[in-house]
């Protein structure tokens, strides 16, 4: 019985039968679009537009002194353009204006008495009015701007010396701080997600509906081989949508491949078993192409929330944060950045690994099983 | 005018008749209200750090101390034996904060000594985050441990505006709000649309005296509705669970809402009315508006750090207008004046959508 089997699966016969079957599915205009155009789209539209970066910072300023000493201050503090001047106000109440109309992000008061203050040795009060409706922006921007204060002041010292504790600030893995290094990875982790799934749900609830699944089951071949001869060329074309998303990743935001190229690619494939998993598990229980292509829209928003692509898993509240471990993307996340910008190898992504074994295992077992009850 | 009405209560009935699709439309926007909310904290707290303490003196330890003290990182033991980079390596920490031999002595003799900290870049933002803090920690401890002998003369005194105490939670909800109500809405019309093409009753309607406007006109109405009813729960349940209160005249914000939920109707009846099937309509939906509303708003970053070409292609997404709205009503308070803008941005790209649906529906009408 196994013998005669897997003689039915000699190299070339079953080569000729995938070859077939993918031939079929890339004959399907939509599903080329979603394995070619769709991820080249989502990760570039993601990388370029989530930027964090704190650049260019609308400055208001009042300047009650006019006097060479706020002139310098104000040009040492838009040096980097960190912060941009955008407006010079006449008095505080039009500053606090532009600051609550949002025109400004932070309003600084240089006070009438800031020479006299400076050239007597006492300290002199500056005021920052900072628009607090983006925390995160206006946490970032104003801890730089009390950085840059305070260093101007340290200079303005008769003799100035460095701090004595000075923190020597080093960035691993991204030394640049370039931001779509850190969303590129997680945008190719969703796109993956999406496209394996919804491609392997699309072509086999197709058969589903016209009827050629029951044709197949009249044929002496076995569930399993079915499967096999299913999967195993999905499997290839979604390895060519991996290959073009790091293809993108590297020469359109150059995000390096630091770690293994081959333990990279390795455990894509691992990863697709799953989205192939979640894919055919969809398209057994749903009853139609409506509910699949439903289901998957609606499973996209817990599934890239809870995964650590857009916002850090760290920061979410503790019952989101043990929710996101049964989130097979969020592993998957953690090993593209870790190999991609870290470097890391499988001694330290062994627990995500496991995960996605045992996330693939799961699924796949439940659509066999499915699959089986359907069939007979 | 009659027929408007009489095709939106037909609608109206078609839509609750389907128990599935109402229990759809109200709870997987709460579902998702309670996701994005909860779930999208930009800055981290709680970030685990190593220390290194090569001096172990008085003076490094309550450098150390003060560095805890700000409660935004939690220590992680790490052997002294194993190179403390390895904590960044295995994921244990985000920081690592070495401190050298001669810290002490080095400080007490006036030179200063520099402290190495190492930080993982992986995450942009919250590196920025972590290098503010130690910097501010280590002014503060300089000030306060009297080993600095000059202060400094510039004292700067920050005030936060309008979120005192840098609750995210305030910039987020009311950006979900503007998300939700953009792609909800926006797909259930766009649904209705295609399945009255697919079963043919496109064809029926225009056997009848109805013109393509007063259908158009009628579904939008009724979907309109049900929209208000989704806005409705998701900013009662998300001002209640995440305290949210109005800012300041919540009359904009109830015209913006309705302006905003016609929009994204119209913008699904377009949808519906030029895909050919049902299964190329939610593609359209989830790439175009799921994108559009998440990444082109400005809902989690701001918008002028979107690079060059895109950023304009944000000028014409509904949802960055809503949000300013919602942001506005919410934590800023500033009222019509701030917000005219973005409600007659919100009106003009609505009535864009319908005349885009409304033209396609005529040429449907009138075949060869």
């Amino acid at each position: 019985m196994l013998f005669k089997s897997t003689r039915r699966l000699i190299p070339s016969s079953f080569l000729a039968l995938v070859m077939k079957e993918i031939q079929q599915i890339l004959q399907n205009k939509e599903i080329v679009v979603l394995l070619t155009i769709a991820p080249i789209l989502q990760i570039m539209l993601y990388g370029f537009a989530l930027n964090p970066d704190i650049n260019k910072i609308d400055l208001g300023i009042v300047d009650y002194a006019h006097g060479s000493e706020s002139r310098e201050l104000v040009s040492a503090l838009t040096e980097n353009q960190v912060f941009v001047a955008k407006q010079f106000s006449s008095s505080q109440e039009e500053l606090g204006q532009q600051v609550r109309n949002g025109n400004v992000t932070i309003g600084l008061v240089i006070p009438p008495q800031f020479k006299q203050q400076l050239t007597q040795n006492k300290s002199a009060d500056l005021q920052l009015l900072v628009d607090g409706v983006d925390a995160n922006t206006a946490g970032i921007a104003s801890g730089y701007m009390l950085r840059m204060i305070q260093q101007h002041g340290r200079q303005l010292l008769p003799n100035s010396t460095p701090p004595l504790v000075r923190p020597v600030h080093t960035f691993l893995y991204n030394p640049g701080l370039i931001s779509s290094w850190f969303f590129v990875p997680g945008v190719i982790g969703i796109s993956i997600t999406l496209v394996s799934s919804l491609v392997s749900a699309l072509t086999v609830i197709r058969e589903k509906d016209t009827g050629t699944l029951e044709q197949l089951l009249m044929t002496p071949a076995a569930t399993w081989e079915i499967l096999v001869a299913k999967i195993v060329p999905l499997f290839v074309l979604l390895m060519g949508t991996v290959l073009l998303a790091l293809g993108v990743a590297r020469l359109v935001f150059g995000v390096p491949i630091k770690g293994n190229f081959l333990l990279l690619l390795l455990l894509s494939g691992l990863y697709l078993f799953v989205g192939i998993g979640i894919g055919i598990m969809l398209a057994t229980i749903a009853q139609n192409q409506q509910q699949v292509v439903l289901t998957a829209f609606f499973i996209n928003i817990p599934l890239i929330q809870l995964s650590g692509a857009i916002a850090p898993i760290d920061s979410m509240p503790t019952f989101f944060r043990y929710l996101s471990w049964l989130n097979p993307l969020r592993h998957f996340v953690q090993i593209l950045r870790s190999i991609l910008l870290k470097g890391v190898g499988l001694e330290m992504l062994w627990p995500h690994v496991l995960a996605l074994v045992m996330f693939a295992a799961v699924f796949l077992s439940i659509s066999i099983s499915q699959f089986r009850k359907q069939l007979t | 005018m009659k027929r408007i009405w009489s095709q939106c209560l037909k609608e109206l009935a078609q839509f609750q008749r389907d128990r599935l699709t109402v229990a759809l439309a109200f709870l997987l926007p709460l579902i998702s209200l309670l996701i994005l909310g909860f779930a999208i904290r930009l800055e981290a707290k709680n970030i685990p750090l190593v220390v290194q303490d090569l001096n172990n003196t008085p003076l490094s330890r309550s450098y150390i101390e003060r560095i805890f003290a700000t409660n935004q990182f939690t220590a992680v033991l790490w052997p002294g034996g194993d190179p403390a980079i390895h904590a960044l390596d295995h994921g244990f920490a985000k920081v690592v904060v070495i401190i050298p031999p001669d810290f002490s002595r080095q400080i007490k003799s006036g030179r200063g000594s520099d402290v190495q900290v190492l930080i993982d870049g992986t995450d942009t933002n919250n590196a920025r985050v972590i290098q503010n803090s130690i910097h501010t920690t280590t002014t503060f401890f300089l000030a306060n441990a009297g080993v600095e002998t000059t202060s400094n003369p510039l004292k700067p005194h920050l005030r936060l505006w309008f979120n005192p105490g840098r609750k995210e939670s305030l910039y987020i909800v009311p950006g979900v709000f503007g998300f939700l109500l953009w792609v909800f809405p926006g797909i259930l019309a766009a649904m209705a649309m295609v399945r009255e093409k697919e079963k043919g009753n496109i064809v029926q309607v225009y056997a009848s005296s109805m013109t393509a406007t007063e259908l158009l006109l009628g579904k939008g109405l009724a979907y309109l509705f049900i929209g208000l009813g989704e806005a409705l729960v998701l900013m009662l349940i998300g001002s209640l669970i995440f305290q949210l209160g109005f800012a300041g005249d919540p009359l904009p914000l109830l015209i913006g809402t309705l302006l905003y939920l016609g929009t994204s109707v119209m913008f699904g009846l377009m949808i519906g009315s030029r895909a050919k099937d049902l299964i190329s309509t939610i593609q359209a939906i989830s790439l175009i508006g799921f994108m559009t509303a998440l990444l082109l708003s400005g809902f989690i970053y701001p918008i002028k750090n979107i690079p060059f070409p895109l950023v304009h292609l944000a000028d014409l997404v509904p949802a960055r207008y809503f949000i300013q709205i919602s942001r506005d009503a919410f934590v800023r308070g500033t009222g019509w004046l701030g917000i005219w803008f973005p409600m007659v941005m919100i009106v003009v790209l609505g009535l864009l959508f319908f005349w885009t649906a409304n033209r396609t529906l005529q040429k449907m009408q009138l075949p060869d």
